[in-house]
């Protein structure tokens, strides 16, 4: 045998495809299988939500939050869980016995949680103006209760978790258990759902106030951008486009004949 | 806002290892077909027995290596790959690089030392721990091309 001097051929263990086309190619593909992915999540959470019946949910997550927040706003803590148990009483049907717990964080934020627990930072505490403010974003939680949008954004927020960690293999630690599952919350809910919890809370303010005065403050200065409260801004982002929604509240008073203007209570801190 | 900022600098650093390892992917692809053309006529064969016919006056151990690492672009493509399935289209240059790079590497060492030929050819890779100290990732792969060379006899 005769050896034959030859080069090596070039194009058999390298593909031709141009790599710009293999991202373009890859980063669609996986881009529109993600996107169904998130949108096939968010039918199936809707629809499982129905299936839980209340009573389940408060008998699964009634008590687990107890002792969570911090201590040293007990005063606070429970100042505004006596307001959102007395908001709630114009609500007779609600299956939940609603509890406060007040975590310290310097963003001014609150969420619904699954069993009738709502959180709130004390960055929302600090920039109270008035009780009647605080009844209001109260009330908004009670709505998402009422709406059940909790459980769909806590069961959508924990589903994309589950989804991103058995992809790509990393796990989720959160250092707090509480300002996590808020986050977890907050995510998730549409325009729609924030809507009808700010008219159910402005149902519960009007119950309870015989007006609706003080109720948008929180917004008023969300929307007026005058706020020096940077923190204001965490709230906007979980529960978005502010002055849309102050609109809606003012139409909503007016369509329903309520008072817009009355004495504001003062927020105290340890009554 | 950080999110976005986030995104650019992924985005910049990946079109920014995609130009320089085009280039320098290019350059080596032109540098691998210039010296293959050269060492053309050099036999380099995996025989494991000498061909009838081949006296050797003397043989050595030819070796060649390269370490090839992965580029932020290509392993990004290969990442989303792991995620759908098929070929790694990114690494296979990188590989045949590695290959023929090796290969020619023994080769100029074999012709450098004056042998005449190299049989019983093998190529070898293995992979280089990752620097995280976790064991998981790859900084790299070797490739090792290796053969005995020989110098023949020349009839007078």
């Amino acid at each position: 045998m005769k050896f034959k001097p030859r080069a090596p051929r070039e194009g058999i263990n390298v593909s031709s495809t141009h790599p710009l086309r293999e991202a373009a190619l890859l980063i669609g593909g996986v881009s529109a299988i993600f996107a169904t992915l998130i949108l096939v999540i968010g039918w199936s959470v809707d629809l499982a939500v129905r299936w839980i019946p209340p009573e389940l949910e408060v008998h699964t997550f009634g008590d687990w939050a107890y002792g969570l927040g911090d201590p040293e706003h007990e005063p606070e803590r429970l100042a505004a869980e006596v307001l959102a148990q007395r908001l709630a009483a114009h609500w007779p049907e609600a299956p939940y016995a609603f509890q406060v717990i007040v975590t310290d964080h310097p963003e001014a934020n609150a969420a619904a949680l699954p069993g009738g627990t709502i959180l709130v930072t004390t960055g929302l505490l600090r920039g109270l103006q008035s009780e009647n403010e605080l009844a209001f974003v109260l009330g908004h939680e009670l709505g998402h209760f009422h709406g059940r949008d909790h459980l769909r954004g806590l069961g959508r927020g924990i589903l994309y978790q589950l989804t991103a960690s058995a992809l790509f293999g990393f796990s989720v630690t959160a250092p707090d258990v509480t300002a996590f599952l808020g986050n977890m919350t907050a995510r998730g809910f549409d325009r729609g759902q924030e809507r009808a919890a700010d008219r159910f809370g402005l149902t519960l303010v009007q119950a309870r106030y015989g007006h609706v005065a003080g109720a948008g403050g929180f917004f008023e200065r969300l929307a007026s951008g005058a706020s020096e409260l940077d923190e204001l801004a965490a709230y906007a982002s979980t529960h978005p486009a502010s002055s849309d929604r102050l609109e809606d509240l003012d139409d909503y008073a007016a369509q329903q004949g309520w008072k817009r203007d009355g004495e504001l209570d003062p927020w105290q801190r340890s009554n | 806002m950080e999110t976005l900022i986030q995104f650019g600098i992924t985005l910049a650093v990946l079109t920014f290892a995609y130009l320089v390892g085009s280039i320098i992917e290019r350059r080596h692809f032109e540098s691998l077909r210039e010296r293959e053309a050269r060492h053309r006529e050099f036999p380099t064969v995996s025989f494991e027995t000498l061909p009838e016919g081949w006296r050797v006056a003397a043989s050595g151990l030819a070796v060649g290596s390269t370490v090839v690492s992965l580029d932020y672009f290509k392993r990004f493509l290969a990442g989303l790959r792991g995620i759908v399935g098929g070929r790694i289209r990114s690494y296979e240059p990188l590989l045949d690089r590695a290959r023929r790079e090796a290969l020619l590497r023994m080769t100029e060492q074999a012709v450098a030392d004056g042998y005449d030929a190299i049989f019983n050819v093998r190529l070898e890779t293995s992979r280089l721990a990752s620097s995280r100290g976790d064991g998981k990732g790859t900084s790299g792969v070797e490739m090792l091309a290796f053969g005995t060379a020989v110098k023949l006899v020349r009839s007078p």
